[in-house]
């Protein structure tokens, strides 16, 4: 399978499906919290320079806070996210789906170290490119996926009058339909012809509109648009 | 039954699930908290049969997010952390470092072989400190120690600078030991470096300020916190050693089920072992450089460092192993 979705089975026998990130976006989010905590710093550096030697050890135990606890601090409160995660859409789940909790937190974040290795996230980076769910080695001791946050694709597909089946549509139907609908906008008119002309019972009714134009407003009736 | 008569139903139902997980704090809420359970299974078996039925995308969408929301909601228990971390620290964090005993064993063998074996080989010829440590390094040591030997009393630094050290503590002494920890995903290599390294060092420090003379400023200095300090690197490379032997020999598990299985059973320790660093980190700045008579010294700081060895021995022995 091309898609990265990880199938996850509650205790109700329910499926449920994460979306896990990649390299990039949580490198991404890395940066962003790189920036923010370092900010942060420099701030607490000029306000604690005031109080001399006092501030400078109390400057120190924040750099210590904030350097081990930041994402630990983030990712139990703030519903599974830091900042920079949550600016990338991302959040903190254990691979059961359930929230993150204090001790898988603090086993992937204390673990950062040998993820950092030999220099840059070098060997986290690996272990993420090849793992199928992109974890890094912290990731997998602590048993956590970093997965994007539940997303609507619902809201790409164009609108246009729905219009109902004639027949009751299987699943895979339907699939095939929505996803030509989301990226009908990004083809030509002409490429979108060709793949309606795949779908000939579907796209072709005994009423006017005909091919891509009546697979987008099934679509449309699909995902629950009214008319 | 087809979908309309279906959303027809249980839309009520449906539309209850959701405002109950939007409510506010204050509002009234649209069922009481103990009907959530069973609501959260009807909602699943209505996905499950959603999905059966084939029933448009849409509402399996719409029924799937508000199933994860629930199950989120429903599974996202850490509501007795604060019970939790009382009965670890009674009692649990001590029978869990007795149950890794022999890990605890092999990382106390991996610090103190090698600082006693420096201490002998500096003995002998003074010259074998310089394999672990410059000679600017150990002046610098000597230096340290050296400073008003008379004067009895307060430190010649004030509170301010007590403080600045004990950040300085807590961050160095912390970080080496989770590093230590962090160290056994490389298969345990970095933690024994990091063992066998700092136990050098020590026996360098040790045996030369000795030699030179400080002997009681030294023992002095060292014996109130060193209990809880010694104890928390030996704790965090018994921790390292055990996460690094779960990657070389997992034995009957995946080595990733092996990993994650091993990583929450030392996790609270790790966080025990951090405390008790925090602890030894607040000895060291506040009374161990007091300049107090040595026995006074002697005594008090004796206590202090058989403190964590009788919690271990002795804490939560109830509970069993």
């Amino acid at each position: 399978m091309l898609d990265t979705l990880r199938p996850v089975t509650t205790p109700e026998l329910i499926e449920i499906r994460l979306h896990p990130a990649g390299l990039l976006p949580r490198a991404l989010a890395w940066l962003i919290d790189l920036m923010l905590r370092f900010m942060l710093l420099a701030l607490a550096g000029n306000l604690f320079s005031l109080l001399g030697e006092f501030g400078s050890g109390l400057w120190l135990l924040l750099f210590f806070l904030i350097e081990w606890f930041y994402p630990v601090l983030f990712e139990v409160l703030w519903r599974g996210s830091t900042p920079g995660k949550c600016a990338l859409g991302l959040l903190v789940l254990n691979d059961n789906g359930t929230p993150v909790g204090w001790g898988a937190s603090l086993t992937r974040n204390l673990l950062r170290t040998a993820d950092f290795l030999p220099f840059g996230y070098a060997l986290g980076a690996v272990s993420m490119l090849l793992h199928r769910e992109f974890r890094r080695l912290g990731d997998i001791v602590a048993g956590t996926l970093v997965v994007y946050r539940h997303t609507t694709p619902a809201t790409l597909i164009p609108t246009a009058t729905p219009i109902p089946p004639t027949a009751p549509l299987g699943r895979e139907a339907q699939r095939a339909i929505l996803a030509f609908a989301e990226r009908a906008p990004r083809l030509t008119p002409e490429r979108q012809e060709e793949l309606a002309a795949l779908l000939p019972t579907l796209a072709h009714g005994a009423q006017p509109p005909q091919g891509a134009a009546r697979l987008l407003r099934l679509a449309n009736h699909l995902i629950g648009r009214q008319a | 039954m087809k979908q309309a008569q279906f959303e027809a139903l249980h839309e009520t139902g449906w539309q209850a699930f959701a405002d109950w997980l939007k409510k506010r704090r204050g509002a009234q809420p649209p069922f009481p908290p103990e009907e959530l359970p069973a609501r959260y299974r009807n909602l699943c078996q209505q996905l499950a049969l959603t999905r059966e039925r084939d029933y448009s995308l849409a509402l399996v969408e719409r029924l799937h997010d508000l199933v994860q929301q629930g199950h989120d909601h429903l599974y996202s228990g850490d509501g007795d952390f604060w019970r939790r971390l009382r009965r670890y620290a009674g009692g649990g964090f001590a029978a869990d470092v007795r149950a890794h005993r022999v890990w605890v064993l092999a990382a106390a063998l991996l610090l103190f072989g090698p600082m006693l074996l420096m201490m002998l080989a500096v003995h002998l010829n003074p010259e074998f400190a310089y394999l672990v440590v410059s000679p600017e390094q150990v002046r610098g040591f000597v230096e340290m120690y050296r400073d008003g030997t008379t004067a009895l009393g307060r430190t010649a630094r004030d509170a301010g600078t007590d403080f600045s050290m004990f950040g300085f503590y807590i961050f160095n002494n912390v970080s080496i030991a989770f590093r230590c920890f962090a160290g056994g995903l490389l298969g345990g290599v970095l933690t024994v470096f990091s063992l066998v390294f700092n136990g050098l060092l020590f026996g360098v420090v040790e045996m030369r300020l000795v030699q030179a003379g400080l002997g009681e400023n030294f023992y002095s200095f060292v014996v109130g916190h060193s209990g809880f300090e010694l104890g928390g690197i030996v704790l965090a490379g018994a921790a390292g050693l055990r996460l690094g032997a779960a990657l070389l020999a997992p034995g009957r598990r995946s080595r990733s089920d092996a990993l994650r299985e091993t990583g929450r059973s030392l996790i609270g320790m790790v966080c025990g072992l951090a405390v008790m660093l925090v602890i030894a980190a607040l000895i060291e700045a506040f009374w161990s450089p007091l300049r107090l008579p040595f026995p006074v010294k002697l005594g008090v700081g004796g206590a202090l460092s058989l403190l964590p060895m009788l919690y271990f021995v002795f804490a939560g022995r109830r509970h069993g192993t």
